[in-house]
């Protein structure tokens, strides 16, 4: 890669404040790691095509989706681990900045994964990005966390009843489902969410009944999470930090 | 005001640092202004970075020789400390091979002798050094003429020097160029013509041999002949050493010493054989082609440029495009903002898709070329994508003849260029597929992305894109969901063997380990089932528990594995266990390829068996019309490479632990041995110390040396199974295209095969008639493409179709794994490629080899 316009020993504006060690460690991590951290994910992107976007810059060794660390539903990040470093500098170099389901998603070099790293680091579950938003987003949940208590509070004070978080309708109208237009175009909350919907659960037929199946299926895939299961992978056999530290996710990275 | 730095850098572009101004003369004034001042007390840091500049940016070359010209005024010492820096690293670059620094440095001589930095002669002796090593190696006593690449490479080098210097030359030194360009004539007449048909984007129909295509070098020749009789005028080089010519005279020309060309390789003993194919391959590793070029658009789309023009500009974004990688903006501004005053849209798609499908290998990945071509795309709204769209259809257009790995890297480049523009084509273009069979071309093209669209996506988002045509919702695959036979959803009848599966199901969820349900499996399902029943209730139980991601998956292995691999130890029984992974899978490409794929991570099953798998009846009847077989074969393949090439790393840095354990050792004996000698002198304690340190280094330097042979044995393994895996591979191509390609006294070359069925279709199809073929001397349309929504037919039978398809395959996995294969030819020569094999198919495997077909002894 050309150094005229990189500072290549400079790899990433983000210091993750988890790291154990000092800001020399950090780097020497960055520049030896093969784990590339991926953000601004749908929340509805699964693994499959994750790895259908990124095995295209190399073999790829794991996947690790972010998960909302109270709904155990993906938030719209995951760590990509590759067998070779080339490789790893390639996806950062090639895939940063490019399309995934509709949306540009980012791609940094991380310092490699541990247990409990898989936790959106938000107050309320997800990530902190996603904890102070205002815009609506169907690809990440609606609105930010904050604005939703907030509507869920007026909503409450008319007695239109609780619904769902989620599923508030948003108070503008989304951008119309038109074939050209901008990438967070995802459509009309309902539709959108029931494409999605089908994808994720592309195995199951039966009619939707979303938040709660979404919950199962996670909770079912956590028993098979390897994560979880620390005394078959050595790699993750540290135990998890407490992870109810508010920290930002998001925010520090550019 | 700017720094020196960004004025270096940004000499020549539209920017803030030089204001409004886009004349050269004014950006080299302003920077010569700055830097002069500099010089004083940053002259260590403005040489190499001046030199970085113009090694890494070198369209900007005229402009950084003049500056360097005007800086030799002021300062000689620093431009004769340059003149020295280049000529080190010039003779680096030739010592090393490093192809793409001897070309541009040579390209910055040149300039620097427009300059009057350098004298003429000390350029002409440059070229005649090369030249001189060039034609060497073609003698085949001195030399060693299976390194021809890297004479054209020197000779290539010279010539390419000549649109940045040429008139000075024939002006200054008329005599010695003159030599020089009889020399390099001599050359092109003694060297062999290269005919690496195997390296051709499409498939050389033409076999008779009529037209002899113009090489790369030779094809340069040619355009600086032109360039030579226009009187050396260039329109696509900048000559800003001509507006300051009356103060670059006054310059002092400095001197370049001589330089040496590397040591000529050892004189073969005969030149030809599988020693000469070896060593050839070798040199054309070493000394690749840079481009080939890629004929998209007919000529009256493209830009009407002079021959040279069009070589320069190639070499403009071919540069931009190996030193900018990794910077998107820069890499795109520089590829839209060439300095030529004309335009290139046409040009640019077509180089980068040279690159994209360039074979063997592209110098960077494909995703890169996607990346490159999106942006330009986001850089050039107005006309770039139009220009894509239109190399796209004139890519499908000619897609049956088109190489197959350049198929399958189209297939994947367009899949994922859609997703990035919301899928959107015009896909009721090509709705007439849908009337062609399912092996044609164009229809599996159009499938194979469609497939790969919904992986990127998801199957209703990509239903939803081809509204325009809905009837190719034909060929949308499944909807992926897996093909579970246990499944009790559907109140099917639950027989003996879904209890079993549920029973292992709760086993699972139970948390049973791998050893539990070994024993379960063992004591009481095989001997009242059977194995048959085992492996179906074991497989499909297991990937369904494993079914809902890529990580549930792992898991499944990672915890199950070994109930698979204590049910499945040999080859025959591994071949069923993928079958039933087929099966349980069969609506899914992706996860058949993904679990065959971790399965072989995780060794429970071997790459043998996976071919044996792949070469499978039902597999084999998809040969054509899919490519679902060939990309888990693709895996497997390059799995095993994978594993050789880190074992190749990790033994590489061993070797060097190695020498710098040794060293570390000699040195702690050497200084323990320093201090018995003078015993008298010291304590115990420290020669306590130096003892230990010596024998500390001692061990590290055996146990390092124990780890590299331990992982030289390694290679030695992995290296047999690999030579028993390409074995594997070539005998059953070799069986299957024996099975069915005609006799070969019908069909001696591809086109023969293509109209066999087209003759015998003209009896039994009278709409054919405009398709009807004269197969000895006319050709339908040159290609066996639709040439219009008119002609729905694609007149090669399945059989052959199935034969042209498996032969592309036979030569795409053997080019792209020429180095491997090579290793072991003398093996395949003698049990794969005997007399016996049929001609098509060895002239497969030497074509994408690139063996000389003069050593096809059946012809």
């Amino acid at each position: 890669m050309a150094s005229l316009f990189k500072d290549l020993t400079k790899l990433s504006a983000y210091r993750d404040r988890r790291f154990p060690g000092n800001q020399e460690e950090f780097e020497q991590a960055l520049h030896t790691s093969t784990t590339v951290y991926i953000g601004n994910m749908s929340f509805y992107t699964t693994e499959e095509q994750v790895y259908e976007l990124f095995s295209r810059a190399g073999e790829i060794k794991k996947i690790t989706m972010g998960l909302d660390k109270n709904s155990k539903t993906p938030c719209g990040f995951c760590f990509v681990l590759y067998y070779s470093r080339e490789d790893t500098e390639d996806a950062m170099k090639f895939i940063s900045g490019t399309i995934l389901d509709d949306r540009p998603i980012r791609v940094d070099f991380d310092w490699g994964f541990q247990e409990g790293r898989q936790w959106g680091r938000g107050r309320s579950g997800g990530q902190v990005r996603d904890e102070y938003r205002t815009d609506y987003d169907p690809g990440r949940g609606g609105y930010g966390k904050l604005v939703q208590q907030e509507l869920e509070a007026q909503r409450q004070l008319v007695d239109y009843g609780t619904g769902s978080l989620g599923s508030f309708p948003p108070v503008m109208p989304p951008p119309h489902y038109g074939r050209r237009g901008g990438h967070n175009q995802g459509g009309s909350h309902p539709q959108s969410r029931d494409h999605h919907h089908r994808k994720r659960h592309r195995e199951d037929d039966r009619p939707p009944r979303e938040s709660s199946k979404r919950t199962l299926d996670h909770a079912s895939r956590r028993n098979f999470d390897p994560n979880s299961r620390p005394e078959k992978n050595p790699r993750f056999r540290e135990s998890a930090n407490s992870d109810d530290e508010e920290e930002d996710d998001g925010k520090q990275r550019p | 005001m700017s720094s020196w730095r960004s004025l270096l850098l940004r000499i020549g572009d539209k920017c803030p640092d030089y204001g409004t101004s886009s004349d050269f003369k004014e950006h080299i004034e302003t920077c010569f202004g700055v830097i002069r001042r500099e010089l004083e007390h940053s002259s260590d840091d403005i040489l190499p970075f001046l030199l970085q500049c113009a090694e890494q940016l070198p369209h900007k070359i005229p402009l950084y020789g003049t500056l360097v010209g005007l800086l030799n005024l002021e300062n000689e010492d620093f431009v004769k400390q340059m003149v020295e820096t280049t000529h080190a690293n010039f003779q680096d670059a030739l010592d090393f091979g490093n192809c793409d620094m001897i070309r541009i440095l040579m390209r910055f001589l040149t300039v620097m002798m427009c300059s009057k930095v350098l004298q003429p002669s000390s350029l002409v002796v440059v070229f005649e050094t090369l030249l001189s090593s060039a034609s060497t190696t073609l003698d085949e006593e001195k030399g060693n003429p299976s390194w021809q690449a890297r004479g054209d490479f020197y000779v290539s080098c010279i010539l390419s020097c000549l649109p940045w210097g040429g008139s000075e030359l024939v002006e200054q030194v008329p005599e010695e160029i003159e030599c020089v360009m009889v020399g390099i004539e001599a050359y092109l007449s003694i060297r062999r013509h290269n005919s690496d048909t195997g390296l051709s984007f499409f498939e050389d129909d033409d076999e008779s041999g009529s037209v002899v295509e113009k090489d790369f070098l030779e094809d340069l020749w040619g355009r600086i002949q032109v360039l030579s009789s226009n009187g050396w005028k260039v329109d696509s080089v900048p000559r800003p050493h001509l507006s300051f010519e009356a103060q670059l005279v006054a310059g002092k020309s400095h001197e370049f010493g001589p330089i040496n060309a590397p040591e000529q390789p050892e004189p073969l003993s005969e030149v030809s054989g599988v020693l000469y194919g070896k060593q050839k391959h070798n040199a054309e590793l070493k000394y690749p082609q840079r481009i080939r070029r890629l004929n998209i658009f007919p000529a009256s789309k493209t830009e009407d440029m002079q021959p040279i023009d069009r070589f320069i500009v190639e070499e403009y974004l071919l540069d931009v495009l190996l030193f900018l990688n990794g910077c998107r903006k820069e890499c795109a501004s520089f590829m839209v903002g060439l300095p030529v005053p004309f335009r290139y849209d046409y040009l640019m798609a077509e180089t980068i898709f040279s690159q994209l499908l360039l074979l063997p290998l592209p110098p960077f990945k494909p995703i890169y070329y996607t990346l490159v071509i999106m942006d330009l795309c986001k850089a050039l709204p107005g006309a770039f994508p139009g220009v894509v769209a239109g190399a796209v259809r004139a890519l499908f257009e000619k897609i049956a003849d088109l190489d197959m790995e350049c198929q399958t890297r189209l297939i994947l480049w367009f899949s994922h260029h859609l997703s990035n523009f919301q899928f959107i084509w015009p896909w009721e273009e090509w709705a007439f597929v849908l009337d062609l069979p399912k092996w044609a071309p164009q229809r599996v093209f159009v499938q194979e992305v469609l497939e790969r669209e919904v992986r990127l996506s998801y199957w209703d988002k990509v239903k939803q894109s081809i509204e325009n045509a809905p009837a190719l919702e034909e060929l949308l695959p499944p909807k992926g969901s897996p093909n579970f036979i246990y499944s009790i959803e559907d109140g099917r009848e639950r027989t003996e063997q879904h209890a079993l599966s549920a029973e292992l199901n709760n086993k699972v969820k139970g948390r049973q380990t791998a050893r539990e349900i070994i024993s379960w499996v063992e004591e009481s399902v095989f001997p009242n089932h059977g194995w048959d029943v085992v492996l179906k209730v074991v497989v499909h139980t297991l990937l369904d528990i494993g079914s809902k991601s890529f990580t549930h998956l792992i898991t499944v292995l990672e915890r199950y594995g070994q109930v698979f691999a204590r049910i499945c130890p040999d080859h025959d029984k591994q071949v069923m266990l993928i079958a039933e992974v087929g099966s349980y899978w069969k609506n899914n490409a992706q996860m058949t390829a993904v679990a065959i794929d971790r399965m072989m991570g995780y060794r429970l099953i071997s790459n043998l068996a996976i071919v044996r798998w792949v070469f499978s009846p039902a597999n084999v009847e998809q040969f054509h019309t899919s490519d679902r077989p060939w990309e888990v074969l693709r895996n497997a393949i390059g799995k095993t490479y994978n594993r050789i090439s880190d074992l190749r790393n990790e033994i590489s840095s061993l070797k060097k632990s190695v020498v710098s354990a040794e060293a570390a050792a000699a040195k702690a004996k050497a200084e323990l041995d320093a201090a018995e000698s003078k015993l008298s002198l010291v304590d115990g304690e420290p020669l306590k110390r130096l003892k230990a340190n010596a024998e500390k280094a001692k061990e590290e330097e055996v146990s390092v040396h124990e780890s590299l042979e331990a992982k030289e044995a390694l290679l030695a393994r992995a290296l047999d199974e690999n030579e028993a895996l390409f074995l594997s591979l070539y005998k059953n191509f070799s069986n299957v295209l024996m099975e069915r390609l005609p006799d070969p006294s019908r069909a001696r070359t591809l086109r023969e095969l293509k109209s066999i069925q087209a003759d015998e279709m003209t009896v039994d199809l009278d709409e054919s008639s405009v398709m009807e073929v004269d197969n000895e001397s006319r050709r339908p349309n040159k290609s066996q493409s639709n040439g219009g929504k008119d002609s729905n037919i694609y007149n090669v039978g399945e059989k052959e179709q199935w034969c042209l398809s498996t032969l592309g395959y036979v030569k795409a996995f053997a080019r792209q794994y020429a180095s491997e294969i090579w290793a072991h030819i003398e093996k395949l020569d003698a049990d794969v490629l005997t007399e016996n094999v049929h001609p098509l198919f060895k002239k497969a495997v030497y074509s994408g080899l690139s063996r000389p077909i003069n050593d096809v002894s059946s012809g």
